[in-house]
Order: structure tokens, then C-alpha cells, then sequence
């Protein structure tokens, strides 16, 4: 009767310590899925971070050409209209020019 | 308590201790995303934030750069037109030696600059200058020679409107040597001790840097910006 019950004991304790070990076995799949889950998180951040590199780069240089271009623009019609104006001003500039070098007042 | 109970009590109590550990390790997997999420977050914001200041910094390079390319074209402009003056002045001299030059002829011209030479040369003070009295010979391009636009009788002309006008007084002579020059008077002293070099050529060069100021006043007087 005690070597039944001894018997059932131990049946009963090795069934626990089964339990046990699944949970432990469950644990450390548990924390390898999550290692791995951080891994993909940080991979996935770095290349996150390369296309926004390339995004907010893009954006910029893009806003800065435009500027650019609408600068360049406005100085190349700055400059026509100072040609324009300032033929009507050559001639007095070549008399300027030639009073001083002829020594004519 | 039975062996059965037991049994029954050790199989619960392990299945509640499985159970147990497992929560916390799901709790503690939780825990750790939720960190490395936040984390990933922070460090996302920062490099947005660093990325943009970077853009802005590349952003306002090109501009700057323009607005200097812009300058420079202006800049150009401006030399373009103000040398476009200068080569005009010296095609027209051709009409100056032809036509004259507010009312002047170009022999009156000459004649102007040699008593500005030899005012130069006397030093400026008349009679006590340094060149005071000296004998003082007139160089002319091969071109203003041949023109006659000054000669001897011209050059005693001359010298008696010098000793009038400025209390210079000394002769005046027509060297053999000849100037490669478009224009203008050298005129020296016969020892070589002074001269005063008033081709265009030099004068041009003289008066740049002051004639350039009031090139630009003249030719962009409306149009300064």
C-alpha cells in the first residue's frame, strides 16, 4: 500500500517536474521569438532611418534648387534690365571717359 | 491526505508554477519590446531631427551659393558694360583725332596735355619747381607726327601760354623719337632727369581706379541697385 503510494507520488512529482520544463522550454522560445523580434525591430529601424536619410535629404536639396533656380532666374532678368538701362547712360560713360583721357573739362 | 490527493496537489501546483512563470516571462518579453520600442523611437526622433538640421544646412549652402552665383553674374554685368565703356572711349579716339572733342581739336588736345606735362615737370610751382627753366623735348606717336598735329611753331605757341598761364618757363622741342602709343603726349626734359607720360595708354591706366567710380555712378545712376 506505501510503495503504491510512494509509487504515485513520485508519478505525480515527475509528471510536475514535466510540466515545469515545458513551461521553462516554452520560456526560452519565448525569449529567442522576442530576441528576434528586437533584431528585426533594429534592422528595421536602420533601414527606416536610410530611406528617411534619403527622404529629408531629397526634400531639401529639392526646396534649395528651386530657390536656386528662382534666384538665378531673378538675377539673369536683374541683369537684362541693367543692360537695357544703362544703354541710354554708355554714351555719357564714353564721354566721361574721354574728358578725363583728353584732358578736356 | 491520500497519495491521490497527493498527487493531485503536486500536479496543480506545478501546473500553477508553469503558469506562473510563463506570465512573467510573456510580462517580461512585453517589457523588453515595449523598452527597445521606445527606445527606437527616441532614437528615430533624434534622427529626424539631426537629418533635417543637416537638410536645412545643405538647403541653405545652395542658396547661399546662388545668391553668390547671382552676385557674380551681376557683378560680370557690370564689367561687361563698364568695359564696353572703355573699349567705346578708345574706338572714338580715332574721331577725336578726326573731329575733335567738345569743341576741341585733337592739336588743341595735345596742346593741353604737353602744358600739363610740362606744368607736372616744372613742379607745379612755376617758376621755382624743379624742372623750372628746363629745356623740355615733346614725344608724339608716328601716326600724330605724320598728322602734323603739332609742330614747332605750335610747341613756341605753347611755351609762351605756359610762362603766361602758369609762370612755367622754358623751351619746348619736338623729339626724333617716336611713341608706340594710340595717343597723347611723353614730354621730358632734355637732360632725362623728369618725365611726365601722359599717353592715353598711361592715363587710362592713372585714372582707372578713379575713373571706374565715376564710370559706375554715370552708367548705373538710375539703375543702382
Amino acid at each position: 500500500m506505501a510503495v503504491e503510494a510512494l509509487r504515485l507520488i513520485r508519478g505525480g512529482e515527475e509528471e510536475g517536474r514535466k510540466v515545469l520544463e515545458e513551461a521553462r522550454a516554452k520560456i526560452t522560445a519565448i525569449q529567442a521569438d522576442t530576441d528576434e523580434e528586437i533584431k528585426r525591430l533594429k534592422e528595421q529601424a536602420r533601414e527606416d532611418e536610410k530611406r528617411l536619410a534619403a527622404e529629408i535629404a531629397a526634400r531639401y536639396t529639392a526646396a534649395g534648387k528651386k530657390e536656386e533656380d528662382a534666384i538665378l532666374q531673378a538675377a539673369r532678368a536683374e541683369v537684362e534690365k541693367l543692360k537695357t538701362a544703362t544703354k541710354s547712360n554708355l554714351d555719357r560713360a564714353v564721354e566721361l571717359i574721354l574728358a578725363r583721357l583728353l584732358g578736356v573739362r | 491526505m491520500g497519495a491521490h490527493e497527493m498527487v493531485d496537489r503536486i500536479r496543480a501546483e506545478a501546473k500553477e508554477e508553469g503558469e506562473r512563470i510563463l506570465t512573467e516571462a510573456r510580462v517580461e518579453a512585453q517589457e523588453r519590446l515595449a523598452e527597445v520600442q521606445r527606445e527606437l523611437n527616441t532614437q528615430r526622433k533624434q534622427f529626424v531631427e539631426a537629418e533635417e538640421r543637416k537638410g536645412a544646412e545643405e538647403k541653405d549652402r545652395i542658396v547661399r551659393a546662388a545668391r553668390q552665383q547671382a552676385r557674380r553674374l551681376k557683378w560680370a554685368a557690370e564689367e561687361e558694360l563698364i568695359n564696353t565703356a572703355f573699349d567705346n572711349a578708345l574706338d572714338r579716339l580715332k574721331t577725336v583725332k578726326r573731329s575733335g572733342f567738345k569743341g576741341k581739336s585733337y592739336a588743341d588736345i595735345l596742346a593741353g596735355l604737353i602744358k600739363e606735362s610740362a606744368v607736372s615737370i616744372a613742379g607745379g610751382g612755376g617758376a621755382g619747381g624743379a624742372g623750372a627753366g628746363a629745356a623740355m623735348e615733346v614725344l608724339l606717336s608716328e601716326e600724330d607726327v605724320k598728322a602734323n598735329y603739332v609742330d614747332q611753331p605750335r610747341l613756341a605757341k605753347v611755351a609762351k601760354e605756359l610762362s603766361a598761364e602758369a609762370g612755367v618757363d622754358g623751351k619746348l622741342s619736338l623729339s626724333n623719337h617716336r611713341l608706340k602709343s594710340a595717343g597723347g603726349v611723353l614730354v621730358r626734359r632734355t637732360d632725362g632727369k623728369i618725365e611726365v607720360n601722359n599717353t592715353f595708354e598711361q592715363r587710362m591706366t592713372r585714372f582707372s581706379t578713379s575713373l571706374r567710380e565715376e564710370i559706375v555712378k554715370t552708367l548705373f545712376a538710375k539703375t543702382a541697385s
